[in-house]
């Protein structure tokens, strides 16, 4: 549980908020379901983020900004134009609950990373970027974001960019028992093609013994060819994650299982093409 | 600490604790309609509008939502005035010891406001995958907002035109 000591402060700007979670023992708040499930016990302070402004989705530029308060409920409802966001609202709208979806936020979901995200693997496919608020406001790849360990410094996130490619074609597939389920993992492809040819791939898994992996072979493979080119073999024998077992399955079990949802997947996005 | 919130249409000031949720808070302040299930949001017993919204109340620090608007299942209809949606989950049989009802209730409410009284039957399932039952297996539930959606229409189509005198 809470400490009852806490206290609570209501910043009205990002920058305050920011100077805030300087302070030790100091936590943003978004939606709070991941606070009240960790309950850390070392919080002194809680910082909400509602009074932020930080609700917004703009499209601008040719590209979507995100507001880190923006919900789930609130992209997965969003009139989406063009090809990129549809394939995290396609993720999005399976994940959790619909009472759930309208608490968690990007920014607590983003800073948050669990195992069984539904955000992180198209984000990464998509190439997204995540704009963050602290002495040094900086830009970073949500790849770079999460594995040059910045996710676990104390930062504001302002917003989630994720440009519109408009030859994307793309698709993700989650793995649990039951569709409302915590994913044991989810796979996100997105190839940018040109005519038919792939320009580029990014084929990302989550939920893997290190939180995420691209298949980079399987990407290098697809480049500068059209997918007839390939056999579905050709592509599978590089799809190889590793994951760690837990209390609902061994990691070959899911291995097995991604390797299956992978070309099930790719298949799905090779027969779109024709 | 003191918050002020409007619960069911009436502003309402409440001593909560910093740690505490809004699930305890209702409860703690007479608003036991609001039940207490799993605590981890899983069920959707203590479901309530947040500003319209469906939420876990349980999944809800209570100091986060000052100045917001929350209605319970009272706030949609009572025992002596029921809306549409409960009296169509008594005609369909739809609960049995009643624990879930309060939150299937508030979730139905909301699934027939977000889809104009129209709802699909996957627009219901989806709408009501935060709740669980027990009791039911969920085919009556599912029958009692398809029929709530039904009567709600026909009360839309029977309501008078509303008459311009100012010729």
């Amino acid at each position: 549980m809470l400490s009852e000591n806490l206290t609570w402060e209501f910043p009205s700007s990002a920058e305050e908020a920011a100077g805030l979670l300087l302070r030790p023992g100091a936590l943003l708040h978004a939606g709070g379901t991941r606070i009240l499930k960790t309950c850390p016990k070392s919080v002194k302070l809680l910082i909400d983020t509602g009074g932020l402004g930080l609700d917004y989705i703009n499209f601008t530029d040719n590209a979507y900004y995100i507001g880190s308060g923006v919900t789930f409920s609130e992209i997965v409802k969003y009139p989406a134009k063009g090809k990129s966001l549809p394939l995290l609202q396609s993720s999005l709208s399976g994940a959790a609950s619909t009472p759930l979806r309208n608490r968690i936020t990007i920014g607590g979901s983003l800073k948050d990373f669990p195992l069984w995200s539904s955000l992180y693997a198209p984000l990464i496919a998509l190439k997204a970027r995540v704009e963050i608020l602290t002495d040094k406001p900086a830009i970073h790849t949500v790849e770079d974001y999460v594995s040059s360990g910045i996710i676990k410094t104390k930062h504001l996130i302002k917003h989630l960019i994720i440009d519109e490619e408009s030859g994307l074609i793309s698709g993700v597939k989650k793995f649990s028992i039951l569709k409302f389920q915590y994913p044991a993992f989810t796979i996100a492809i997105a190839l940018c093609m040109k005519g038919r040819m792939v320009e580029d791939a990014r084929l990302v898994i989550t939920g893997v013994r290190n939180r995420f992996m691209r298949f980079t072979k399987a990407e290098e493979m697809l480049k500068g060819k059209t997918l007839n080119e390939l056999t579905l073999e050709e592509v599978h024998r590089h799809i190889s994650p590793s994951f760690m077992s837990d209390y609902k399955f061994s990691a070959s079990y899911k291995e097995k299982a991604a390797r299956i949802i992978f070309m099930d997947l790719f298949k799905e996005i090779k027969g779109g093409m024709r | 600490m003191k918050i002020s919130i409007n619960i069911n249409s009436r502003l309402k000031e409440l001593e909560v604790k910093p740690n505490e949720t809004l699930l305890s808070a209702l409860r703690n302040n007479g608003y036991t309609e609001v039940k207490c299930g799993c605590s981890e949001g899983e069920c959707g017993a203590c479901l309530v509008l947040l500003d319209e919204k469906p939420v876990n109340s349980c999944q809800v620090l209570a100091m986060s939502i000052r100045n917001k608007q929350v209605k319970t299942v009272k706030g949609i209809g009572t025992l002596y005035l029921p809306h549409l949606i409960q009296k169509a989950f008594v005609e369909a049989g739809a609960d049995q010891c009643g624990f879930c009802s309060p939150g299937m209730i508030v979730a139905s409410y909301s699934i027939l406001k977000e889809t104009g009284n129209r709802p699909s039957k996957e627009d219901i399932r989806r709408g009501l995958d935060g709740n669980l039952c027990r009791c039911t297996g969920y085919v009556k539930i599912i029958e009692a907002v398809g029929m709530a959606a039904e009567k709600s229409l026909q009360e839309e189509t029977q309501k008078p035109e509303a008459v311009c005198t100012n010729m």
